[in-house]
């Protein structure tokens, strides 16, 4: 286990750390690599947010009811308020409730 | 950049609180299922010390449970992690001048996903980029995400059982982070990015692999977004 955490957890620092001295920071936005780097962001997080809730469209994880109350309550709290924090917590609480009350 | 302060050490453990409340719940999951699957307190957070990658750690644990040879389990791992290698430079990117990773080496540490996605965020939102700012951002979820694996660790592999609406919420907190960083993202011209992103990932985990759709979705929506026009 020893053995693994730390191979797996140098792995993990160099694939972080590393690439922060490549100087793509000067990299120009309006050309094909300042694109790719711009696009990156947003396609990772919505990389790991499907990667995330796939289990759950595939019934791995609970029925339909919980899910959509879960995102719903998300989409709803963070254009009230705009709180990446809110959102997170509201969506899990109604997530929660739901699950309770439709007894999945 | 007016309008959201310095960027202080202070100022990024203030916006790590959104990564700690959802790093704690997910980290005391981990601690429950590492007790679970038979492993000590100490190994549970070993693991949380030193790989410090929440999905990582959660198949490491089942990968460790089923016996697979140390040299497999790590190639499997390691390509789980391949994706932040897009992230550092990314970051600086979008950073502009104000780029600079004298101590990336320790702040990278903690460049997970949710610290990235932070980190992208409040750079969108005007704040100037500052190694200290990573380094609070970084050392508030790391915190929490040991602190959470220490509760659950102690807590026990039945901690929730008895409270499987609670066990549910918990279980959905990642998803919802995710889908709150998003938004927290989202512009009209990175609309196809995330399109593609999703379908590729999709249709690659069901045809080969959750790993494999991570990577592939990742490269995929940036490959749309670098043949499209500048944000």
């Amino acid at each position: 286990m020893v053995v693994l955490a730390l191979a797996v957890g140098a792995l993990t620092w160099a694939f972080r750390a590393l690439p922060l001295r490549m100087s793509l920071h000067a990299v120009r936005p309006d050309t094909r690599l300042g694109r790719f780097l711009a696009a990156t962001g947003p396609a990772a997080i919505g990389t790991l947010f499907v990667a995330a809730v796939l289990p759950y469209v595939r019934g791995d994880s609970g029925e339909a009811v919980p899910l959509v109350a879960g995102v719903a309550a998300v989409l709803g709290l963070y254009f009230w308020r705009r709180s990446v924090v809110l959102a997170t917590l509201g969506g899990a609480v109604f997530y929660g409730i739901a699950q309770f009350l439709t007894g999945v | 950049m007016s309008g959201v302060g310095k960027s202080t050490v202070w100022a990024g453990l203030g916006a790590s609180v959104p990564l700690i409340l959802g790093y704690l719940p997910i980290a005391f999951s981990f601690g429950v299922a590492a007790t679970r699957s038979g492993m000590s307190g100490a190994e549970a957070l070993a693991l949380s010390v030193i790989m410090y990658s929440g999905a990582a750690q959660f198949l490491a644990v089942a990968l460790i449970a089923a016996g697979v040879p140390v040299v497999v389990a790590v190639a499997t791992l390691a390509g789980m992690a391949l994706r932040h290698l897009l992230y550092g430079p990314t970051l600086l990117r979008q950073a502009g001048d104000a780029a600079s990773a004298r101590w990336g080496a320790v702040w990278g540490f903690g460049l997970t996903d949710e610290v990235f996605g932070a980190a992208l965020g409040e750079l969108a939102r005007g704040r100037r980029f500052s190694e200290p700012y990573m380094l609070g951002l970084a050392a508030g979820a790391y915190g929490a995400w040991l602190a959470g694996t220490v509760a659950g660790a102690w807590a026990g592999g039945g901690a929730l059982e008895a409270w499987p609406a609670v066990n549910a919420g918990l279980g959905f907190m990642l998803p919802a982070l995710f889908l709150a960083l998003l938004l927290s993202l989202l512009t009209r011209a990175q609309v196809p990015v995330i399109v593609v992103a999703g379908a590729v990932t999709v249709a690659v985990t069901l045809v080969w692999s959750g790993t494999a759709g991570l990577l592939a979705g990742m490269v995929a929506g940036a490959l749309v977004g670098g043949r499209g026009r500048a944000d």
